[in-house]
This record gives structure tokens, C-alpha cells and sequence, in this order.
């Protein structure tokens, strides 16, 4: 995390979201300093995707409000400062990796040779240098994954939000991309990622813990199992849990 | 028996599906009920405008009196005896410029009865037949043949762009004056007395009453596939969300959406127009800009009946579906084989929300009557509107897709 901790790129209060009687948003409170990794974790179905689509302002929260980098979403100036990569692919098969790149690009005004070097930049940066040429429905679901990635980071967003970005990838690629997002904070771009799995968990700076559409805690993964007095982050989610079920 | 397994299981998704099994339902009934009353009615309220200068006297010459003036009014006889279901009869004095009412304001048909119709017909009678009796002040009397009265037939202005109306139109004139001839000679044929001047340059077959509203279909057809489909995978692959996430308004992805479909419509259309101009010699007199005009309109507005129809399927399958759902209607309804003056009020109706409707009477307008923008306003004002309001709803439901997706 870079010295500028205290600045907060993301601020959302009682976010509540309903669908018919099903509630996926349970009051969410959520404050992100800039140039952190903040890792969401939680099991299918509790809400992640829901949230992120709300914080970046896909989805209109019932009640509460959602501040990014001091605007209320939604806003357009927002909308050139943060980058998102949903859990679908989200790129067109039909097209190569730089006509897909390009292309989204030129929806953040950038000007074409400056789009391509970008791109290029970025692909070298997932290792896909050599594929930029292909088309996309011939590359591995691995490789379509990272050149979402980069389809998210043309623009250098302020804020990055990646929904499950490691869901169904093997543990070499996981680890590459977390290497990646590491890079990115480094870089002062705050990374905002929904995982399912635990393991994921150590590699951010800060998690939060969501069950039900209810944050059950937030704070660094030290803090967490000190709090939670357990040896693992998985003992630590399943402490919350109960805890929160035994109200 | 595996392959009952695999068909219960198809089925099972089929009845779990509600939209699915809706469609599956309502399709053939939807179909079968609009092809009835669509195509099992007869043409009915065309309006017809008569000009009757018939004085109804007749002078002929007799054997014992010499000439005698008969008041005999048969103009007045033949317009009493129009079938009021099929023409809605107007009146008019003066022959100056009534052709010039015909094909405009729904007038089919234009009647000039000259001042000596029942003079010239009645003598033109008797030269044909010979010799008749008739009673005349209470004693029977012959006719004779006089000269030939020198023809004045009633002219029969005829809008005749619509084969099956022309056919139904100059059937009942020949079964009227047919009827009218014989309390009289029925020597005399409805074309002895009858001229018929065709609205348009050279026959209208029916293959050129249809085309337009085939090209209309096909381009409904493509375009709203194309669009629902591109939209539902748009939706369903992610890229929506990443489009709708970037700077860029929703109605600029319209826009955007817009643009190519309907560059896509006009380059389909023109090569329809190519082929069946070229393969079937397919009437086209009417300027191809009008064409271009009916066409863009039309194209935006059927692209944001293809964002509502990709707003309610949740995947290619059901946009499918709803296509059909939408497309069968207006096919049926908007005159493109059947006029619409053929059809019942309640389909007519229809018919006149259907898009197709409009277009297919632009279409028809330019290519087999020849008629420039301005005689095609109405419908490029309502196709105009249409786009207005298609376009409009697109970027709504655009936004929405966006929230929803």
C-alpha cells in the first residue's frame, strides 16, 4: 500500500438491495483507502456480485449511497476512473485480442496509437504479447481471462473492480494474477476483488467478509484472526458465521 | 430407453420455461385465428366518386309515332344498384377534374356518366337487338334502329394498383350493368358502354402488389434477428456491462446499434430490389430516395422493437420466439398478400398499429404508383414517429439492461 492510505477512493453506507423477497444487500458499510488491495470473500450466492455492481453503478441500490473518489454514483466523471472485469468473459470471440482491445479503447477516448501501446504494454504485462492477433474464441479460458484483464486496464482506472477473476483457473495462472493486481496497487490503483475462495484472502491488504448479503467483518487478514481468535482465515469466516447465525 | 429420457427431459424444460410454453400455445393459435379473419373477409367501404351528367331522357324513333323521349335514367338506375357494402358512393358535379380525385383520399374509382349515357345506351340497344316493343301513353309501340349514336360510354377512372380490389371493383360494374342492361337489351355487354382508364402505366400483376410488402418482411425479419440477438449475447457474454460501465451513454450504444442495422437493412434491401428487379422485372417506378427514407425509418424502428424483444428473452432461444411472435401479426395483418380493405374492422385495426403496415403502403406507393416523399408523408410521418419512439425506448431499456443485466 503506498503512504497515501488514509485517502479513501471508495465510501458506501447502508447499501440495501432487494430482489423480489430475496434480500442481497443487507445494510453494507464499505470505505476503501487508494492503492490497496481489498479482497471480498464469501461463499456463492452472498451477495458479492450484487455489491460490486452497486458500488460501481450497474445496479441501484434500494437504499443507502455509493461515493467514489468523492462522487455519488452514479456519475459519469466516475465512469473514465474505474475499470471492471465481470465474471463472464466479456469480450467479443469474433474479433482478435487488439480489435477487442481497441475497441474499448476508443469508449475511453483514447487515441488509437496510444490505445495499441497501452495494449500492447498490458498483454506483455499478462504474457499474451504473442497473441494479440488471434481471435479470441480460439484462446484457452485461462488467456480470455487475462485479456479481460486488460480490456479493464486500458484506461488506467483509479479504481478496479474484479468480479471472481480467479473463479476456475488453475493455481499457476491464480498466482499470476494476484502477482498482477499486487503490481497494480503498487502502481496506486486500488484493486476491489469478490473471490469464493479463502486462499485468495492472503493476498490482499484488506478483506471483508460477506454472508448473506451482510458484511460480517472487514480489516487486514491479521486483524481478522486476531480478532476472530483462530489460527486460519477459513476458521475465521466460519467463527463470523456462526456468530452472526447465533443472533 | 435413453432416448425417452432425453425427451421427457427436453420437454420438462419446455414446461419449466413459462415464456417457452407461453409461445408454444399462444404461436398457432395466434396464426391460425389471424389467417382466418384476415384473409376470409371481401372488400368492403371503397370509396368511389360519381359524376352523373346523365340527363335520363332517351329519344328514339318509333314505327307509329316517329321519335319519342323516354325518361329512362339509367345512370341514376346503375348508381342505385352499387353494392353500398362494397363502395361508399360520393357525388360529385363537375367532370372537370374528378380523374384527378382518383387514388388520392382512398378513392378507387371515378364514374363519369355522360349528359346522353341513357340516350346513346338505349338506341345503341335497339341497334343491337332490332326491332322491340315497349308500351308507350297507354299503346304498344315499336322502336326501330336509328343512326349510330356516337359512343359516349361512362368512363370508368380506376385505381388499379391493387389487383385483387381492381378485380373485385370491375366485377361488380360488369354485375350491375349487367343487371341495369337487361331490364333493357341483354344484347349489350358492360363493355359495350363501359371504358375503363387505368390509374397506372401497364398491368400491376400481383407479384408487383406483394413485393413491396415482401421486402418490408424480410427486411422486419432480418434486422430485428440480427439486432435481438446481437443485443441478448451482448448481455449474456458480459460486454453489455463492460459497454454500459465505460463512458459512453446508453444512447449512443443505440446510436451506435442503430447505425449499423440500418446500413445493413438498406444494403439488403437493394439487393433485394436488384434480384427481383432483375430476375422477376418487379415494378419499381418510384424514386429510390423515397425507398432509402421508408427504409431508415423503418430499420430504427424496428431496431428498438428488437431491444424490447431482447429486453424480455433471456437468451437467443426465447429472442427467437418472440421474434416469430411478433413477426406472424404483421405479416398477416399489415396487407401485404390480403388488402387491408378486404379485411374485418377488428383486424383492420391491427393493422393499423402494425409498423409494417406503413411501410408497406410507403413502399407500395413509390414502387407501383410512382409517388414522390410528399405522397407518401402520412406513413414516413408515423414511421418517423415510430423511429421516435422506438429510439427513445431503446435508450431506456438500454439503461435498464445495463441495471438488470
Amino acid at each position: 500500500m503506498s503512504s497515501e492510505t488514509t485517502e479513501r477512493v471508495l465510501e458506501a453506507r447502508g447499501l440495501q438491495k432487494t430482489f423480489k423477497s430475496r434480500q442481497a444487500l443487507a445494510g453494507i458499510d464499505l470505505s476503501l483507502p487508494r492503492a490497496c488491495v481489498y479482497g471480498l470473500l464469501g461463499p456463492n450466492g452472498a451477495g458479492k456480485s450484487t455489491l460490486i455492481r452497486t458500488l460501481c453503478g450497474l445496479l441501484r441500490p434500494d437504499s443507502g449511497e455509493v461515493h467514489i473518489l468523492g462522487w455519488r454514483v452514479p456519475n459519469v466523471r466516475i465512469q473514465s476512473q474505474i475499470g471492471y472485469m465481470p465474471q463472464e468473459i466479456a469480450l467479443y470471440d469474433d474479433l482478435t485480442v487488439m480489435q477487442n482491445l481497441l475497441f474499448f479503447g476508443e469508449l475511453y477516448d483514447l487515441p488509437r496509437s496510444q490505445a495499441r501501446e497501452r495494449a500492447r504494454d498490458l498483454l506483455d504485462f499478462v504474457r499474451l504479447a504473442d497473441r494479440e492477433k488471434e481471435r479470441v474464441g480460439a484462446l484457452s479460458g485461462g488467456m480470455k481471462r487475462r485479456v479481460s484483464l486488460v480490456a479493464s486496464l486500458l484506461h488506467k482506472p483509479r479504481l478496479l473492480f474484479l468480479d471472481e477473476p480467479t473463479a476456475g483457473i488453475d493455481p499457476r495462472l491464480r498466482r499470476t494474477l494476484w502477482e498482477h493486481f499486487a503490481r497494480l496497487a503498487e502502481e496506486d490503483t486500488t484493486v476491489f476483488v469478490t473471490t469464493h475462495l479463502i486462499e485468495d484472502a492472503v493476498h490482499c491488504h484488506l478483506i471483508g467478509f460477506l454472508s448473506r448479503g451482510s458484511l460480517l467483518a472487514q480489516g487486514s487478514p491479521d486483524e481478522l484472526l486476531t480478532r476472530t481468535d483462530q489460527s486460519d482465515l477459513e476458521s475465521a469466516f466460519i467463527a463470523l458465521q456462526e456468530k452472526e447465525e447465533g443472533r | 430407453m435413453k432416448s425417452l429420457a432425453v425427451s421427457k427431459n427436453v420437454l420438462r424444460r419446455i414446461l419449466q420455461d413459462r415464456r417457452t410454453l407461453f409461445l408454444i400455445v399462444l404461436l398457432p393459435l395466434l396464426f391460425v385465428l389471424l389467417y382466418g379473419y384476415s384473409f376470409s373477409g371481401t372488400p368492403h367501404g371503397l370509396r368511389i366518386l360519381v359524376v352523373n351528367q346523365d340527363n335520363g331522357l332517351a329519344s328514339v324513333r318509333t314505327a307509329e309515332v316517329g321519335r319519342i323521349t323516354l325518361e329512362v335514367n339509367l345512370a341514376e338506375r346503375f348508381i342505385e344498384g352499387l353494392d353500398r357494402d362494397l363502395f361508399l358512393v360520393e357525388r360529385d358535379d363537375k367532370p372537370d377534374g374528378a380523374m384527378e380525385h382518383l387514388g388520392k383520399d382512398g378513392i378507387w374509382v371515378v364514374a363519369v356518366f355522360p349528359q346522353n349515357f341513357s340516350h346513346a345506351v338505349l338506341n345503341e340497344a335497339v341497334r343491337a337487338a332490332g326491332e322491340r316493343t315497349i308500351e308507350y301513353q297507354g299503346r304498344t309501340v315499336r322502336l326501330v334502329p336509328t343512326e349510330t349514336v356516337e359512343g359516349p360510354r361512362a368512363t370508368l377512372g380506376l385505381d388499379d394498383s391493387n389487383p385483387i380490389l381492381r378485380s373485385a371493383i370491375l366485377e361488380e360494374f360488369r354485375t350491375v350493368l349487367t343487371e341495369v342492361l337487361a331490364t333493357q337489351q341483354r344484347i349489350l355487354s358492360a363493355e359495350d358502354i363501359l371504358s375503363v382508364e387505368p390509374l397506372y402505366q401497364g398491368e400491376v400483376r400481383t407479384l408487383d402488389y406483394t413485393a413491396p410488402g415482401i421486402i418490408g418482411f424480410a427486411m422486419t425479419l432480418i434486422t430485428v434477428m440480427l439486432t435481438a440477438i446481437s443485443i441478448v449475447r451482448e448481455r449474456t457474454g458480459g460486454t453489455l456491462t463492460r459497454l454500459l460501465i465505460a463512458p459512453i451513454h446508453p444512447w449512443q450504444v443505440t446510436a451506435g446499434y442503430t447505425m449499423a442495422f440500418a446500413s445493413v437493412s438498406l444494403f439488403q434491401v437493394g439487393e433485394l430490389f436488384l434480384v427481383s428487379a432483375w430476375l422477376f422485372d418487379i415494378r419499381i417506378v418510384g424514386n429510390p430516395a423515397a425507398i432509402a427514407l421508408t427504409v431508415v425509418l423503418f430499420a430504427v424502428g424496428l431496431q428498438g422493437i428488437a431491444t424490447l424483444i431482447s429486453t424480455l428473452a433471456r437468451n437467443e432461444f426465447q429472442a427467437m420466439q418472440f421474434l416469430l411472435f411478433l413477426l406472424i401479426p404483421s405479416l398477416m395483418v399489415s396487407g401485404v398478400f390480403w388488402p387491408l380493405e378486404v379485411m374485418p374492422p377488428g383486424v383492420r385495426s391491427l393493422a393499423l398499429v402494425s409498423p409494417l403496415t406503413y411501410a408497406n403502403n410507403a413502399l407500395r406507393g413509390v414502387m407501383i404508383k410512382g409517388l414522390e416523399i410528399p405522397g407518401i408523408a402520412l406513413e414516413l410521418a408515423v414511421l418517423s414517429g415510430f423511429a421516435v419512439l422506438m429510439f427513445t425506448f431503446s435508450v431506456i431499456s438500454m439503461r435498464r439492461q445495463g441495471y438488470t443485466a
